[in-house]
């Protein structure tokens, strides 16, 4: 029985979408002032069932209670109008307008003129000052650190009363420090009464700031207790089910040889994006973890690499020989393979088929008058080899499920031996059989002597998979460390500029072998 | 809607509805302004395609419209809109004129060449410049090329007012008549000259090329995504400085064959709206090549028949720019996306 | 200094502020249309309809006021034909506006053939009001209008809450959803006004400015104006020194011809087009810098399918 306290109560809720049983009866409840943690992996049915409560999707079956009286969620108006607000990974501020805008457009009761500080909507602004003290409300909201931006997202669902607050994966883009303000937030608000959600699949953001803890996994909570009650050991086991398959495919750090590719004094410029002095250093077979805040040029690097960014100084060196510099068409072809952020967008084109968007690779080894019939067979073999489905290379790529589209980048990239391959988060939003089949096929070829440059914001893919991690930080490197001997807090103090270039710049030195 | 929206899944279909919708519109505009409207669509259509004569004028004003929409189509299997066919229509018979001038009297063999060869350099000159603000500095093609055309229009009014004037004219700002040698071609006793032909031509090229060759994949690829079309090495700017040129020059063409054939001396007033009727022709055929070229005769007859609309029930001949208007409006609606909204 | 006051300056200042009128206003009216996210060719046709339809107004009533009106409830009308076939049945907006284009000059030409020739009183001078009379004699009622217009949209656009309703539709509709704004009200509402202004652009020009009617009479103004809503950022307060630079270099090229200069009236005539055309191009750069203020539903449009 859950205690009469009881601010939301779930009972029995289910949502099926197609064949997949996102929730499968899950019952939970929410106390007053109590911050539960939604604790699972990507694909639990953790967010869905909080879009649920939120009103996002009707349920299929089951009852939502709050305060003890059935109501029917229907849309997000509904959910607020009951007191439910939710922020979402997908922030919805607009960048080019201020933060006082911004929060004006959301508050129902702002002021027809913008100078006004009348009434309630003083107190919106006091909120703001209160919460979030060094954000100025005239900054441009794209001016922001993400941090930032997410305590303007969270005032603005406060100004809307809300007293049951749904936070959804809010600390996956955040830094270390970032995430303490935010858990201290949290505390803060649960100590006034609001009643918190806090979704989730890292175990320190169980153990910060939530009082009890639900593990879901496969649709359906299969763990609920007090977070004083239990251990970390305890709620990855429930919540992996058993399986830490993933480990069997690290792969060990290469023996110091000298070095295969040689990133030389690398900066470039984009659309006001700069990356500067970038010296890094490979061996044949070793993986090199990018880290770095989203925005610190991170891509324009990637892109700069794979040759899509002209430099503005030096130079990409792979065995000796100068492919990619100031000045030169980029000499790449064959030899490196791109795996880039939002493949979907940045990989393929998205209204042409999969024959064509597989031939790009070798796009300047096509004929004048390009033989189709050979190229949907190659395209054929690819998708039997990487088992993409639907298996039509006829159907345009844009049909295909984030998976599969990303197993079909992937073995157009590495559908040759590479030297370099450079991999932004390879594996973003994938299930677990897709995610399994590209690290084999990554490993394979990093085994095999070839280079890695990984990119992610996520440190902890990093810390399993790269041999060595270095931090970009407002387009340089402040800092290079061997995966092994790295901690998360302080990789998060380069990540946010803590440290003096020149250290790092020692630090890269001594590891050069 | 919905039911509609079903039926109009099908381009074939589509174009079925737009044209009885056109039809009902012409019928409507007729009883609008007093006439009777059977009688009078009947008039048009006998004006555009009734006879030998008719249809030989009806290809006469179909040639540069055919010029202006391969203008229009080429530029848009890289995703950019150009409107500037008449600007490189009246630059191109400009910079034509200028070679006639400079050689004087010579024989057609080696005049026409020439003469062809410097309207297409000038046409391409007026593309390319438009392309080049495009790939250089992200200038709006659209807004561009619709600027252009007001410039290339009194550049030509300057130039028979001005320097090229033929004196005897008495005060009719033209140049002289061109001289035989660069008199175009005409076939069967018409005014339908070598320019089809040469349009035609170019139409089939176009389409194999863009539509088969590696060229005119990495053309679809950019469009489609043009960070990736860069990536597998395709080089975006020369690209539109390319399909803006050949487009420029295709409309120059068109440019010095009316001087040639139609006017035989430069003078303004040398479009009748090809340029914007040939963006329509395109935008009809959905950018296909072949399907452009039965459009562009079809455009081609709505304006010839706009001399029989004026013969018959006194209507000024822009009745003829206003049902293209409502033309495009209509296939515009009918093509529009809210088909993905009424059907999911 | 003393230059600047004399008469000829001022009645040149004079020259260049009438003739940027019109252009002045599409430029108003287009930057609110594009502040919402959505970009309308057919100024140039509504201009045009605007015109036609003011004049005849004027003639027939003898009310350069009552053409005015009547100048831009047609060009709204037309401007609603935007709407419908862009916002409505989804089609490109580019092409969407020029088959409104293409309509406007249709329509205008041929319901316009009778006024050919025709002549109006439009409003009269104001040469007698006390203390401004010596410059307001050579400025007109539309001048005022726009020059007052310029200040009131610019205040209402950054500084109300349905201002800033706006401009978070043109950035991104789907955000401005999620705060329970209607971006399709607010998108239809931008494409009408932008078609008020234009009307009322059109009917300045025939009825204030040239006070006759010829076909084509707007000769592009409406299309330089979308090209200087670029220019000035779409900020409203820059649309004044954007259409300046049409205004200025329509009065330069007439004044240079009465100066006698030894350069063919028809290569001056190109001056009103070449001088927006290369700050656009000049100004260019900022834009690719980050946008330069381009609302982000714009990008869409502008960038190609």
């Amino acid at each position: 029985m859950p205690p009469t306290s009881s601010r939301v109560e779930l009972r029995r809720l289910s949502k099926r979408f197609g064949t997949v049983q996102a929730c499968a009866g899950v019952d939970l409840h929410l106390g007053a002032g109590e911050v539960v943690a939604l604790l699972g992996e990507n694909g639990a049915g953790k967010s869905t069932l909080m879009k649920l409560l939120y009103g996002v999707y009707p349920p299929d079956s089951g009852d939502i209670l709050i305060d003890g009286r059935p109501v029917i969620v229907d849309s997000p108006r509904r959910a607020r109008a009951l007191g439910i607000g939710m922020v979402f990974q997908q922030f919805s501020l607009i960048p080019a307008l201020s933060v006082r805008e911004n929060l004006m457009l959301a508050y129902p009761g702002a002021p027809w003129w913008q100078g006004s500080s009348a009434g309630a909507w003083s107190r919106v602004l006091q909120r703001l000052e209160t919460l979030a003290p060094e954000v100025h409300p005239n900054s441009k909201v794209a001016e922001l650190a993400v941090g930032q931006r997410q305590q303007i997202e969270l005032i603005k669902v406060l100004n809307l009363d809300a007293s049951i607050v749904i936070l959804d994966e809010p600390t996956s883009v955040l830094t270390p420090q970032e995430a303490e303000r935010l858990w201290g937030m949290v505390r803060q608000l649960a100590d006034s009464g609001h009643t918190l959600v806090f979704i989730t699949h890292k175990m320190e953001d169980v153990m910060a700031c939530t009082d009890r803890v639900a593990v879901m996994r496969n649709g359906q909570v299969v763990e609920e207790c007090r977070v004083a009650d239990t251990t970390e050991q305890a709620l990855v086991t429930r919540m992996m089910g058993g399986s830490l398959s993933e480990d069997g495919l690290r792969i060990d750090s290469p023996r110091p040889r000298a070095h295969r590719v040689w990133m030389k004094n690398i900066s470039a410029t984009r659309q006001g994006e700069h990356i500067r002095g970038i010296d890094l250093k490979l061996m044949p077979g070793e993986i090199l973890g990018i880290a770095g805040v989203s925005g610190n040029g991170q891509h324009l690097f990637a892109d700069a690499m794979a040759g899509l960014v002209p430099l503005t100084e030096g130079e990409l060196i792979i065995d000796g020989e100068v492919v990619v510099g100031p000045k030169m068409r980029p000499a790449i072809a064959g030899r490196l393979g791109y795996i880039p952020e939002q493949p979907a967008v940045n990989a393929v084109a998205g209204d042409l088929d999969l024959t064509i968007n597989a031939a790009l690779g070798r796009f300047k080894a096509l004929a004048l008058f390009p033989d189709w019939d050979a190229e949907r067979k190659r395209t054929e073999e690819l998708i039997n080899a990487f088992n993409v489905r639907p298996p039509d290379p006829a159907l345009a790529v844009g049909q295909l499920s984030g998976g599969n589209l990303q197993k079909l980048v992937v073995g157009r990239e590495l559908a040759t031996p590479r030297e370099l391959i450079i991999a932004c988060y390879p594996t973003m939003g994938l299930d677990a059989g897709a995610a399994q089949a590209i690290y084999q096929a990554l490993f394979k070829q990093v085994s095999a002597g070839a280079c890695m440059l990984w990119i992610s914001e996520d440190l902890d893919d990093l810390l399993q998979y790269a041999h060595r991690i270095a931090v970009l930080h407002a387009g340089e490197i402040v800092g290079v460390i061997e995966a092994k001997q790295a901690d998360r807090y302080s990789l998060g103090t380069w990540m946010t500029g803590g440290v003096s270039s020149s250290q790092s710049i020692a630090e890269t030195a001594a590891l050069d072998p | 809607m919905k039911g509609l929206a079903a039926i109009v899944q099908h381009s074939s279909s589509r174009g079925a509805l737009s044209a009885l919708l056109f039809t009902l519109a012409c019928l409507g505009f007729f009883w609008l302004n007093g006439h009777q409207p059977v009688a009078l669509f009947r008039e048009m259509v006998l004006g555009a395609f009734g006879d030998g004569y008719a249809l030989s004028e009806t290809l006469v004003k179909a040639t540069p419209i055919l010029f202006c929409a391969l203008a229009v189509a080429l530029p848009a299997r890289l995703g950019l809109i150009s409107v500037g066919g008449d600007g490189q229509l009246y630059f191109g018979a400009l910079t034509g004129t200028a070679v006639i001038l400079a050689l004087g009297d010579l024989s057609a063999p080696v005049m026409l060449p020439l003469m062809l060869l410097g309207a297409a350099a000038g046409g391409a000159l007026w593309g390319a410049l438009a392309g080049a603000l495009r790939a250089r500095i992200e200038v709006n093609e659209t807004i561009s090329t619709l600027l252009l055309n007001y410039i290339a229009v009194l550049l030509v009014d300057y130039a028979v007012h001005g320097p090229w004037k033929d004196q005897s004219n008495l005060g009719w700002p033209a140049t002289s008549p061109f001289p035989a040698g660069a008199i175009l071609p005409t076939f069967f006793d018409t005014r339908v000259h070598l320019g089809l032909l040469l349009a035609v031509i170019a139409a089939v090229l176009l389409y194999i090329f863009a539509s088969r060759s590696r060229w005119g994949l990495g053309l679809t690829l950019l469009r489609s995504n043009q960070r990736v079309g860069r990536g597998a090495g395709i080089n975006y700017p020369l690209n539109v400085l390319l399909v803006m040129g050949i487009g420029g020059a295709l409309a120059g063409l068109a440019g010095i064959a009316e001087a040639s054939v139609i006017q035989g001396r430069l003078q303004g007033g040398l479009s009748a709206g090809y340029g914007i009727s040939g963006f329509l022709v395109a935008w009809l055929a959905g950018q296909k090549f072949l399907l452009i070229i039965p459009l562009a005769v079809l455009m081609g007859g709505l304006q010839a028949s706009a001399d029989s609309l004026q013969l018959f029930a006194q209507m000024p001949s822009s009745s003829a720019v206003i049902l293209q208007g409502i033309l495009f409006a209509i296939v515009l609606a009918v093509g529009g996306r809210w088909r993905e909204r009424m059907v999911p | 200094m003393s230059d600047l006051f004399s008469p000829e300056m001022l009645s040149f200042i004079a020259a260049a502020l009438r003739s940027s009128t019109p252009v002045l206003l599409v430029v108003l009216g287009e930057t609110l249309t594009q502040r919402v996210g959505v970009i309308n060719l057919g100024v140039e046709g509504q201009m045009l309809v605007g015109a036609i339809t003011g004049f005849a107004v004027t003639l027939a009533s003898g009310s350069p006021t009552l053409g005015l009106l009547a100048g831009m409830f047609a060009a709204t009308l037309l401007s609603a034909v935007h709407a419908l076939l862009s916002l409505y049945f989804g089609a490109n907006q580019i092409a969407s506006g020029l088959a409104v284009l293409i309509l406007g000059a249709g329509l205008s030409a041929f319901y316009g053939i009778p006024y050919v020739g025709e002549k109006i009183s439009g409003f009269g001078s104001m040469a007698g009001v006390p203390l401004l009379g010596p410059l307001l004699g050579q400025l007109s009622v539309s001048v005022l209008i726009a020059l007052l217009l310029t200040p009131l949209i610019g205040v209402w656009l950054y500084t109300t809450r349905t201002g800033l309703a706006w401009r978070a539709v043109g950035e991104s509709t789907e955000s401005a959803r999620a705060m329970g704004i209607n971006p399709l009200l607010i998108q239809w509402l931008g494409v009408l006004v932008g078609g008020l202004l234009s009307g009322l652009a059109g009917a300045a020009l025939s009825v204030d400015y040239t006070s006759n009617w010829i076909e084509n009479i707007s000769s592009g103004r409406g299309l330089v104006a979308v090209g200087l809503v670029i220019v000035a950022r779409w900020n409203p307060y820059l649309a004044l020194p954007a259409a300046l630079l049409y205004g200025g270099s329509e009065a330069l090229y007439l004044r240079m011809q009465t100066w006698g200069v030894g350069v063919s009236p028809y290569l001056l005539s190109t001056l009103p087009y070449v001088i927006p055309l290369s700050v656009l191009v000049v100004t260019s750069g900022r834009l690719r810098q980050r946008g330069g203020g381009m609302p982000e539903g714009l990008k869409a449009v502008f960038k190609g399918s």
